[in-house]
């Protein structure tokens, strides 16, 4: 025995032990379930298409949740799948909104990014003017067209009507008749998601009650059998989504009663309200009704702004705020009342047809609420509440992120499935400066 | 030589990890016995074992080691496929001591240099955890002049002022997307200068049995103006601090060793160790600029935690030692608490050990040591970051010793 043997032994036993240095976690290994996830097609509006910043830009086509949930069905047999992107010469798609900076009492400067995609307008007899985006031809899986309502699903002229289904259309504006549930369903598919619905209140809602009216709840339900059934005709399986109520997004919570007053008041000390038109008649504001977004730019110039009589803007009942930049306390309760009645029918039909529910409306509102995510604090805050883009209305990539997780843990849940969720922290909130 | 030693020593970064941020790695042989020593008179890393054992060494010697340390840890997410694995980074805890004095006389001298506190977790700049923490380089080095005396022929006492050089760096990134799309990150970076003590009890009951038992001191390790520094989206830097100031709370720790004297060849040691843990309630950063970001406070919430060390020493012949243990260490960190710096869960210690001796003088002694943190699978209440880890280390280590 000499020490050069012994100490040989020893670092052999060393490098064996460092060579197997890795722990091990036990295997995962992702199962289908009951579904075949070999053609997923994702049916919805703009939150499905990836519209983020108050645009569809390229950007946010990538960070869309079925492009998310696409990558991550790759793993228990999914196929190829493929979003209409905005090539690299149109990357900023229909234009959007990009945070320039702040002001020196700490506002946010937002600024508008030119359209990248727009070819020019047509005047379409019934719609008006309707602008056209370049033409996209290609592989289609995420059938995502913003501003399309559940009621117009089935409408075989609406072609002519939303700029961004038309460009996945062949042939000219003004010639369309090919309904979008028809066109989505058009090549076979296994799986399937609807997220169809928000807009139907989102109209009413953003406009302040003024404008555009709910869809009527009878047809809602009849129009969501509908599609459904049309859906589910060949036999796929799928994940529904229910509608998140949107009073609760930082489009009507950051410019609040009590940050008006309190900006009115820094030069007037003497004005004690605020006051806005309801279908009641003008009343003072209070912190149950709710300021949209834009009014906040539009505020500093119009608020305390005679009339013709001398009476200044918002501060008196003579000239209240106008209905269309708030949705007065009634209203409020209309679109939660709408949202409810939607979201019942939505959980009512995919039940019957055995589809996986993604309670959006549930999710969203906890996350707005405030939840914290792998040390990340999300919230409605309006920017740094990670979850709301610049629109505050749609998501931020992470919020898409978020959203797709929940998708997956309800198809998980549904079809037996172990689809492992992404890793939401790979996905940006709002771009800062 | 020693001065050598020492100079590299404060030049080298010293890092470690070992039940949650303690480290205990202070002596080659002691190593190769898991960790056990308390209870015996063995050699000069008795300054840091016992430095009420100082007074009984038979021979007075200076020695200087290291423990190169290999750490890997997995981490996968609840629901996700991919796991994440820290990077490899190699921490290199050194330990020093002397001892002085006439080993016929009752007082004895000695000091230490060691790293009784350190910790080396470096995750991919991008990992799923990266909001939590991307990395943590801790490293405290005690410096321990101690004195110790012979009450009697069978009992010795001994104490050892301790200096404690503390450097932090922890960095994380902020869930805030600069214009390039990348995060913004905060780094924390600071150094500590505090004291604390170390004494012990030793007595030789006879028939080859002896006891120990000691108490190192806590220290609050307290970064005052530490560099914050923010790289964060040109708007909004004017809002964000620049320094910090933090205290971490190391345990105080307590050990009672027995030694046993089986054979003129073969010695036994049992090591228990309590560790004071549950003073470590909060890890919290006081700001110089909260316009942005407020003072944080994150729970740790740890509890008291324990180890218990069994080691044996063989002499081969005159010039051969061979050294084995094994050790079971409870984790100071509760459900809810683990986070990924120090993603601590209950571990077994298998330990080997190889000491030569060519002369009366030179001696080196190698050691290896395997720890085998068991998988955790944990939601953190603060962060919600939510999955299994899994920690291994491999731990060789080298000494070179000479007595006079």
């Amino acid at each position: 025995m000499n020490f050069k043997y012994l100490s040989r032994s020893l670092a052999a036993i060393a490098v064996l032990a460092l060579a197997s240095c890795k722990p091990e976690l036990a295997d995962v290994s992702p199962e289908k379930g009951s579904a075949d996830f070999s053609r997923y097609i994702a049916v919805g509006n703009s939150l499905t298409a990836g519209f983020a910043d108050g645009g569809l830009y390229l950007d946010g086509q990538k960070n869309s949740y079925p492009e998310i949930i696409g990558a991550q069905l790759k793993t228990v047999g999914g196929g190829a799948f493929s979003t209409p992107f905005f090539n690299a010469a149109q990357a900023n798609g229909s234009g959007y909104k990009k945070l320039q900076g702040f002001a020196a009492n700490g506002n946010p400067v937002i600024g508008d990014v030119a359209p990248g995609a727009e070819t020019g307008s047509v005047t379409i007899p019934g719609v008006g003017t309707v602008r056209t985006l370049a033409k996209y031809s290609g592989e289609i899986n995420n059938y995502g067209v913003p501003g399309i309502k559940l009621i117009h699903a089935g409408v075989a002229a609406y072609g002519n009507a939303n700029p961004y289904y038309e460009r996945l259309l062949t042939g000219n504006i003004g010639t369309h008749n090919t309904a979008y549930l028809d066109f989505a369903t058009a090549k076979p598919y296994t799986f399937f998601s609807c997220w169809l619905g928000n807009n139907d209140i989102l109209g009413y809602a953003s406009g302040g009650g003024v404008g555009d009216s709910p869809t009527d709840k009878g047809t809602f339900t009849a129009a969501y059998t509908a599609a459904i059934a049309r859906l589910t005709a060949n036999g796929a399986k799928g994940v529904v989504a229910t509608i998140p109520d949107v009073t609760t997004t930082p489009y009507f919570r950051t410019v609040t009663t009590a940050i008006l007053l309190a900006t009115v008041k820094a030069n007037a000390p003497q004005v004690t309200a605020l006051y806005i038109a309801t279908n009641g008649g003008p009343r003072a504001a209070t912190a149950e009704d709710l300021f949209i977004l834009p009014f906040s730019s539009l505020a500093p110039t119009m608020l305390g702004k005679p009339n013709g009589l001398g009476i200044p803007y918002g501060l008196h009942p003579g000239n209240p705020i106008e209905s269309k930049y708030v949705l007065d306390k009634d209203e409020v309760a209309t679109v939660t009342d709408f949202t409810n009645a939607y979201n019942q029918s939505i959980k009512t039909i995919a039940a019957s047809k055995n589809l996986a529910v993604m309670d959006a409306g549930a999710v969203l509102n906890a996350y707005a609420a405030g939840k914290v995510v792998n040390g990340v604090t999300i919230s409605s805050a309006f920017i740094t509440g990670n979850l709301f883009s610049l629109d505050g209305i749609h998501l931020t990539p992470m919020g898409y992120a978020l959203t797709a997780s929940e998708f997956i843990k309800a198809i998980n849940k549904q079809y037996g499935s172990s689809v492992p969720t992404p890793d939401v922290t790979k996905f940006r909130g709002v771009l800062f400066p | 030589m020693r001065k050598i030693l020492l100079s590299m020593l404060l030049a080298t970064p010293v890092l470690g990890f070992a039940q949650s941020f303690q480290v205990n790695l202070q002596g080659q042989k002691q190593i190769g016995m898991a960790g056990a020593g308390t209870g015996l008179a063995m050699d000069e890393a008795a300054v840091f074992f016992n430095p009420g054992a100082v007074s009984f060494l038979k021979q007075n010697g200076v020695q200087a080691g290291v423990s190169p340390l290999f750490l890997k840890t997995a981490f996968r997410e609840t629901g996700s496929d991919m796991t994440s694995y820290n990077k490899s980074k190699l921490a290199t805890p050194l330990q020093a001591y002397a001892t002085f004095g006439s080993p016929s006389g009752k007082l004895r001298f000695g000091i230490g240099v060691y790293t009784p506190f350190g910790g080396a977790m470096h995750w991919d700049e991008d990992w799923t955890g990266k909001y939590t923490v991307t990395s943590l380089d801790l490293q405290a080095i005690f410096v321990q002049p101690t004195v110790s005396y012979k009450l009697t022929d069978w009992l010795g006492i001994g104490a050892g002022f301790v200096y404690a050089n503390g450097k932090v760096d922890l960095r994380r990134a902020l869930p805030i997307t600069k214009a390039d799309g990348s995060s913004a990150t905060a780094q924390l970076e600071g150094h500590s200068h505090d004291f604390g003590w170390n004494a012990g009890l030793f007595a030789d009951a006879g028939n080859g049995l002896t006891f120990g038992l000691t108490h190192r001191s806590k220290v609050d390790a307290t970064v005052k103006n530490g560099d914050a520094r923010f790289d964060v989206p040109e708007a909004l830097r004017p809002t964000f601090p620049t320094t910090f100031n933090a205290t971490l709370n190391l345990p105080a720790t307590t050990s009672l060793g027995i030694g046993y004297q089986v054979s003129a060849e073969t010695t036994l040691a049992l090591d228990v160790n309590w560790v004071q843990w549950n003073r470590y309630k909060t890890l919290s950063f006081d700001y110089d600029n909260n316009a942005r970001i407020p003072d944080t406070e994150s729970p740790r919430n740890y509890k008291d935690a324990g180890a218990i060390r069994l080691g044996a020493q063989h002499l081969l012949d005159s010039k051969f030692v061979l050294r084995a243990g094994v050790g079971y260490a409870i984790t100071p960190v509760e459900d809810g608490y683990v986070t990924p710096e120090v993603p601590d869960a209950d571990r077994w210690l298998l330990s080997a050990g190889l000491g030569y001796k060519p002369d009366e003088h030179f001696q080196i002694d190698l050691s290896f040591l395997y720890e085998n943190v068991k998988s955790r699978t944990q939601t953190n209440l603060e962060t919600n970051l939510s999955g299994t880890f899994k920690t291994v280390a491999y731990i060789p280590g080298i000494s070179v010793s000479y007595k006079w």
